[in-house]
């Protein structure tokens, strides 16, 4: 199972997105597994988001196959719902919509209300799993100590550049 | 249902004219029955729960496990990360509690958010929501810190004045929502669709949303 080799790779372009799953599904790959989304908007050629999605064939259960199919959706842009084909990728799909942002046509999980948030707490903005998303804890609330490694008061500064993490707010969002 | 303003509970006129002999012996049996409400959110509920089983063992301390809901319980132990989607939940369980009530925040989440601190959906501290008597370090804490922060509280409680203005004092700055407000009417099973559902699963159907009108009934390990 942890075995890289046995993922079968996919990549697809957003167009086929519902009929590539489509014929993986009918080629045995029946158990969906997972769909997420990862922010490739910093990305150099053809910036966006890929959206995840993986596929378990359950007829071969000592050596499961694995397909990960994979599309680029640029910003802006909406991705084909995979609700017609997983009706398990309802979740999935609204998950990836209130962390990223993304959209999904024809999303239909029977009920009708269409994406709406899952996970996040009531009133809550903005969408946490992207890059551009600012943790405003870190500027709002002190935290007593070293926050990252060699930032304590009591070690000698290194002269290494530090690489900021997506996230962390600017020198501009004040002091902290 | 309209809230309905209820005034705090009280104590007792004996108890503010008690003699100290008296309140000693009315806080000693306080310390040690705290019947004691888990809110385990997180890993660090897997050391609560050692903490109460054999080998610790803090029944011996006079913490009994385990209420069987907040509207029995003295004690609340917060162990684990508060998220703000949760955290409507934990201050309205500890609004059901009966007074006097304590609360020990257990572990680095709930005492500050720990290494979730600046996450988009951890609560920064459960202190934020509810009144913390004893913060017990730790990420996780072992089941002996526990107990150390039972005898802390233990010795916080031994010392309390058992005036009724005094518990009113202890409660009034945090008290923001009227009894009224936390409880609210038996929700009604919804009527079976008569197109859609078999009559054999709508029993099932229909018995969660009791349980959820019960209030505390799907918090309780």
């Amino acid at each position: 199972m942890s075995d890289p080799a046995s993922v079968d790779r996919v990549e697809v372009p957003p167009g086929e997105w519902v009929a590539a799953v489509t014929a993986a599904r009918d080629e045995g790959y029946a158990f969906f597994d997972w769909l997420t989304a990862v922010d490739q908007t910093d990305a150099t050629d053809n910036p966006g988001f890929d959206v995840v999605c993986h596929l378990l064939d359950p007829s071969t259960p000592r050596a499961l196959r694995r397909r990960l199919l994979r599309t680029r959706v640029s910003e802006g842009e909406a991705l084909a719902s995979l609700t017609p084909v997983f009706r398990g990728a309802a979740w999935h799909e609204r998950e990836t919509h209130e962390m990223f942002g993304l959209d999904f046509d024809g999303f239909d999980d029977g009920t009708g209300l269409g994406l709406r948030p899952l996970l996040l707490p009531d009133g809550f903005e903005g969408t946490p799993l992207r890059k551009s998303f600012v943790l405003a804890a870190r500027a709002s609330k002190a935290w007593p100590g070293a926050k990252e490694p060699g930032e304590s008061e009591h070690a000698r500064p290194t002269g290494r550049r530090r690489v900021s993490a997506p996230g962390v707010p600017d020198p501009e969002w004040g002091p902290r | 249902m309209a809230p309905v303003d209820l005034p705090l509970p009280r104590v007792g006129p004996a108890q503010d004219v008690a003699p100290t002999p008296v309140k000693v012996v009315l806080n000693w049996g306080r310390r040690y029955s705290l019947w004691v409400f888990n809110f385990g959110l997180a890993c660090c509920a897997i050391e609560f729960i050692a903490a109460s089983m054999a080998r610790h063992d803090f029944i011996r301390l006079g913490v009994i496990p385990f209420a069987p809901g907040p509207r029995q319980a003295d004690l609340m132990v917060v162990s684990g990360t508060v998220t703000d989607k949760m955290a409507p939940a934990v201050r309205r369980l500890y609004d059901q509690m009966p007074e006097p009530k304590y609360v020990i925040s257990f572990g680095a989440c709930s005492n500050s958010g720990g290494p979730y601190w600046d996450s988009y959906s951890v609560t920064k501290g459960v202190d934020t929501i509810l009144p913390v008597d004893v913060y017990v370090p730790g990420c996780p804490p072992r089941p002996e810190a526990l107990l150390q922060g039972i005898l802390r509280l233990q010795e916080q409680i031994g010392q309390e004045s058992l005036s009724t203005k005094g518990i009113r004092a202890k409660y009034a700055r945090h008290r923001t929502a009227a009894a009224g407000e936390v409880t609210r009417d038996l929700v009604a099973p919804p009527k079976p669709a008569a197109t859609t559902a078999p009559a054999a699963t709508a029993p099932a159907a229909t018995t969660p949303s009791v349980q959820a009108a019960d209030g505390a009934a799907g918090e309780q390990p």
